[in-house]
């Protein structure tokens, strides 16, 4: 497979490095490792098709608005006259119409085009989010315990063990309503926003643990490396080690954690929906729509398709984009 | 190389999934007709209460019946069985006082089981209840079942490590919901509780301090089962009953299966009701209810005569109803189960608000989001039409999917803000989003606030709960209006937690009526709760009824004489046979 590009850069490395006494002459210009990872990355076929496709859902969800005004369908507005007596669509792939392009939701009878769009929005806001957070969170944390080790080790050490025990779902579901019923009383609407900030709220509590260990582990293993010795002995402070020595070297890991995050949290918001913690039914939810859908495997299969096909694109997109980038962050990690 | 194999298995999934969708669903062959009449009578003839039953056409001996459930039958002791699968399966090995005699199709008539007549009101004041006790009822050990077995089995009801059954008797019999501790089983095992006595080894004598008119249908409840004093075991006859119907458990692998052979010292011509057709019954548990409908569709070996206990589950019904050779091996029918959208009185004062309510809704479009007609049936009434004396009305016709201009007449303008409080479980956040956009388009403003599934039922029946409206249930134990009507909707019942009137409606003229009525010999009590029920809701609109829920089950090819229950719409096993 010619897809890699590895090898035609690492010439272009060498030439560039070796490029003795003829400077500017051939337009040989230094690059910093930034500028040659993005060169690598525009190289790499699979690295721009899953980014594009990325970038395509991400637009879809912030235009989530204007595509409703050009569809002209509400993602709450109910079609039921195209149910039949069994609450299943009329016609043919789960009543796929020039009107209603996906076809509509068996029950309710809603546009599943449009709740997707929504529900696009909101999931992967929240996963965004929510992985942002996270992996802020694990790798401050995980580098800082790594590399100055002793007491603050321990007690970050001793932090993650309480996170990772806690359960997780008892400490969600009884935290919700006592929130909720602080914010909003027992008769008050609760908005949609307070429902996401609760969703990436508990993810980013209870998320950063694994992340935190992994860099916690990688800076341990490079933190006696000779380029940290030799930064240390020309005088950097803890900033510039952490940041500009040790993490450059351990970028790839934690994006994979990362582009793994992001669709575990989109299944996770759907569960965690269901329980009664983060989204009402009445927020559309790409999660809730997968959830609910798969009840309707064996008889709507039209309804698991859409969604199902979409998710499946964005994850996969996902982890090829998150392998690309990768590989051009650190060409030296073969495949 | 991964990127080309996952863009084959993707396109490979996207085929097959776009294949299966590609079937035109016309709307044809939905239709599922689920109309029947209810008639409901006591029988006063002797005759009816004498045995044989009528004969199954079709019906043959031998052959074991299977039914297949998820999860375990919670007690087989007659005294703690509440449970709809215990209902149903204790018929085959224990008898009662009285019991229902159901053609499956809303005919039903109380008859005498163990005793002669459904019961004789001695000074017509309902205060007073004798029952004599048929000849020729035996035990499983060829006993002869007497007015003392009874009754024991009725006193052991009151020990308070027998939980889990109705307590009806005992409370009446107590008079308190104490009963417990006004009377102690433990302490007086060889007399009867007060006002139960034997005065002969015939007849069983209730004494009432208030009028009970709806003591023969309480003694329909397996309370009434016999049981001799030297074969209880306590907590242990949950295993092993003490067999005095058809069947005797044979063997019981606690929550695993149970096996029932036939019981040769019943005599089918002291019962009324049940038959004695398949040499075995096995209940087995463990299998979901997709599982087990899977199973029971796809009629292999054993499952060909087996019953899947559990409904067919909301994801398979287009495929079972769609499927034209299953229409033989299906059941379809409504059970007493009524639902109601509650509205909360208490904070809903204003009365054309709640009639603007029951104008808004649209039954229709509930029915289609809870999945279809195999679901639920439409309701207008407070009773539902399983009920003695039920007569169909609508007090607010609505239409199948709501009046809305009628609705806005009424609100004249004004946008009520109502609060729906709905459970977080799938069924009710459906619900809760169709009653929204329903009630909405008639001109409310509809704020849903989620309520945890397991706190829910507690939570609505607090007196000060803060929602206007949420989704109710009421199952009664026996078709009368007596169970339903006082329960739900007697104002004097209120208190601050625990109630049955989630409504918390309270009228002074409504509440004396229903003491009228209760007043009433049983029989002529059916036509005047009906006409109750009409006036309740012409004059007050307290609920919105929505739906009844209805039964959808399938059962294999070689098994027969299957039908719902009209008292407690579940399936029935007195007239359950394997075809040969």
């Amino acid at each position: 497979m010619s897809l890699s590009p590895v090898e035609g850069v690492a010439l272009a490395e060498i030439e560039s490095d070796g490029g003795v006494g003829e400077p500017a002459a051939k337009g040989v210009v230094g690059r910093s490792p930034g500028q040659l990872a993005w060169l690598r990355l525009r190289r790499d076929r699979t690295a721009v098709v899953s980014g594009v496709l990325l970038i395509f859902f991400m637009v879809l969800g912030l235009a989530a608005p204007l595509i409703e005004m050009v569809y002209g369908i509400g993602p709450r507005e109910q079609f039921q006259n195209l149910l039949d007596g069994f609450g299943m669509p009329l016609g043919y792939a789960g009543g796929v119409t020039g009107d209603h392009w996906f076809g509509v939701e068996p029950g309710l009878g809603r546009d599943i085009f449009i709740r997707l769009i929504y529900g696009l929005r909101t999931s992967l806001f929240i996963a965004f989010a929510a992985a942002l957070i996270t992996a802020t969170i694990g790798v401050v944390l995980g580098a800082l315990a790594g590399y100055l080790g002793g007491w603050l080790d321990v007690v970050i050490n001793w932090i993650t063990d309480l996170t990772l025990a806690m359960p997780f779902l008892i400490i969600a579901l009884a935290l919700t309503p006592t929130i909720t019923l602080r914010f909003y009383g027992e008769r008050g609407q609760v908005s949609a926003a307070f429902g996401v900030g609760v969703l990436i709220g508990v993810f980013a509590i209870f998320g950063w643990t694994s992340t935190a260990r992994l860099v916690r582990g990688q800076v341990i293993a490079l933190r006696e490396r000779e380029f940290v010795e030799a930064a240390k002995a020309s005088g950097a402070g803890l900033g510039h080690i952490i940041f500009r020595q040790l993490l450059p070297n351990i970028w790839a890991p934690i994006l994979v954690s990362f582009s793994l995050a992001v669709p575990q949290f989109i299944t996770s918001e759907a569960a965690l929906s269901f329980i009664g913690v983060g989204l009402s039914d009445e927020t559309p939810s790409f999660g809730r729509m997968i959830y609910r859908s798969l009840d309707f495997l064996q008889t709507d299969p039209a309804y698991v398709f859409f969604p199902g096909i979409t998710i499946f694109a964005l994850v996969f997109a996902f982890n090829l984009f998150g392998d690309a980038l990768r590989d051009a962050l650190d060409p030296k990690s073969s495949r | 190389m991964r990127p080309r194999v996952a863009v084959a298995a993707g396109g490979a999934i996207a085929l097959v999934v776009a294949l299966g969708a590609c079937s035109k669903n016309t709307g044809e062959g939905t239709t599922v007709d689920t109309e029947r009449q209810q008639t409901g009578v006591i029988a006063t003839d002797p005759k009816d209460s004498q045995g044989p039953a009528a004969e199954v056409s079709g019906a043959a001996k031998g052959g074991t019946f299977t039914i297949i459930r998820e999860s375990p039958i919670s007690h087989l002791d007659p005294q703690r069985t509440y449970s709809f699968a215990g209902l149903m399966a204790s018929p085959l090995f224990a008898r009662y006082l009285t019991t229902w005699k159901d053609d499956g199709k809303g005919g039903l008539v109380l008859v005498g089981d163990l005793a002669e007549t459904p019961g004789k009101n001695v000074n017509n004041d309902c205060k007073v209840w004798e029952f004599t006790v048929k000849d020729g009822v035996k035990f499983e050990d060829g006993r002869p079942i007497t007015s003392k077995e009874i009754a024991y089995g009725i006193a052991r009801s009151f020990d308070p490590d027998l939980t889990g059954g109705p307590t009806y008797i005992q409370e009446w019999l107590a008079d308190t919901a104490q009963f417990d501790t006004k009377w102690d089983f433990k302490k007086n095992k060889t007399s009867l509780p007060p006002g139960l006595s034997t005065p002969d080894a015939k007849t069983l004598r209730f004494e009432f301090a208030k009028p009970r008119c709806d003591l023969p249908f309480a003694v329909s409840l397996p309370t009434t089962a016999p049981l001799p004093a030297d074969k209880d075991t306590g907590v242990d006859l949950d295993k092993q009953p003490f067999s005095s119907g058809p069947y005797k458990v044979a063997k019981n692998q606690v929550g695993v299966q149970i096996t029932l052979e036939r019981n040769p010292n019943w005599d089918p011509n002291t019962d009324p009701v049940r038959h004695q057709y398949p040499d075995q019954f096995v209940w087995t548990f463990g299998p979901t209810a997709d599982a087990a409908n899977n199973r029971v569709i796809a009629d292999n070996g054993a499952d060909q005569s087996a019953l899947a206990f559990n409904a067919v589950p909301a994801s398979l019904v287009a495929r079972v109803a769609g499927d034209a050779s299953l229409k033989s091996r299906s059941i379809l029918s409504p059970t007493p189960s009524a639902n109601q959208l509650v509205i909360n009185n208490q904070r809903v004062k204003d009365l054309k608000v709640r009639q603007a309510l029951n104008y808004a809704i649209d039954r229709e479009g509930m029915i289609k989001a809870l999945g279809g007609q195999t679901v639920a049936a439409p309701l207008t009434t407070l009773m539902p039409p399983a009920t003695i004396g039920y007569k169909a009305y609508e007090a607010y016709p609505a239409g199948a999917n709501g009046d809305v201009a009628k609705a806005k007449e009424l609100l004249g303008g004004q946008t009520p803000e109502l609060v729906l409080g709905v459970a977080d479980n799938s069924t009710e956040q459906q619900q809760g989003a169709q009653l929204k956009a329903n009630l909405e388009r008639a001109g409310f403003k509809i704020t849903l606030r989620n309520i945890s599934d397991d706190a829910k039922l507690d939570e609505i029946k607090k007196k000060d709960n803060p929602w206007d409206l949420y989704i109710g249930n009421w199952a009664a134990d026996w078709p009368s209006g007596a169970s339903i009507l006082p329960v739900l909707y007697d104002g004097r019942t209120i208190k601050a937690e625990g109630n049955s009137n989630q409504s918390y409606f309270n009228d002074p003229a409504i509440n004396a009526e229903m003491d009228r009525i209760l007043a009433l010999a049983p029989a002529e009590q059916g036509p005047e709760w009906a006409k109750l029920d009409e006036r309740i809701m012409k004059e007050h609109a307290p609920v919105v009824p929505l739906y009844v829920d209805v039964a959808y089950n399938v059962h294999g090819s070689k098994a027969g004489g299957i039908f719902i229950s009209s008292v407690f719409g579940y399936p029935s096993f007195v007239n359950a046979h394997v075809k040969p």
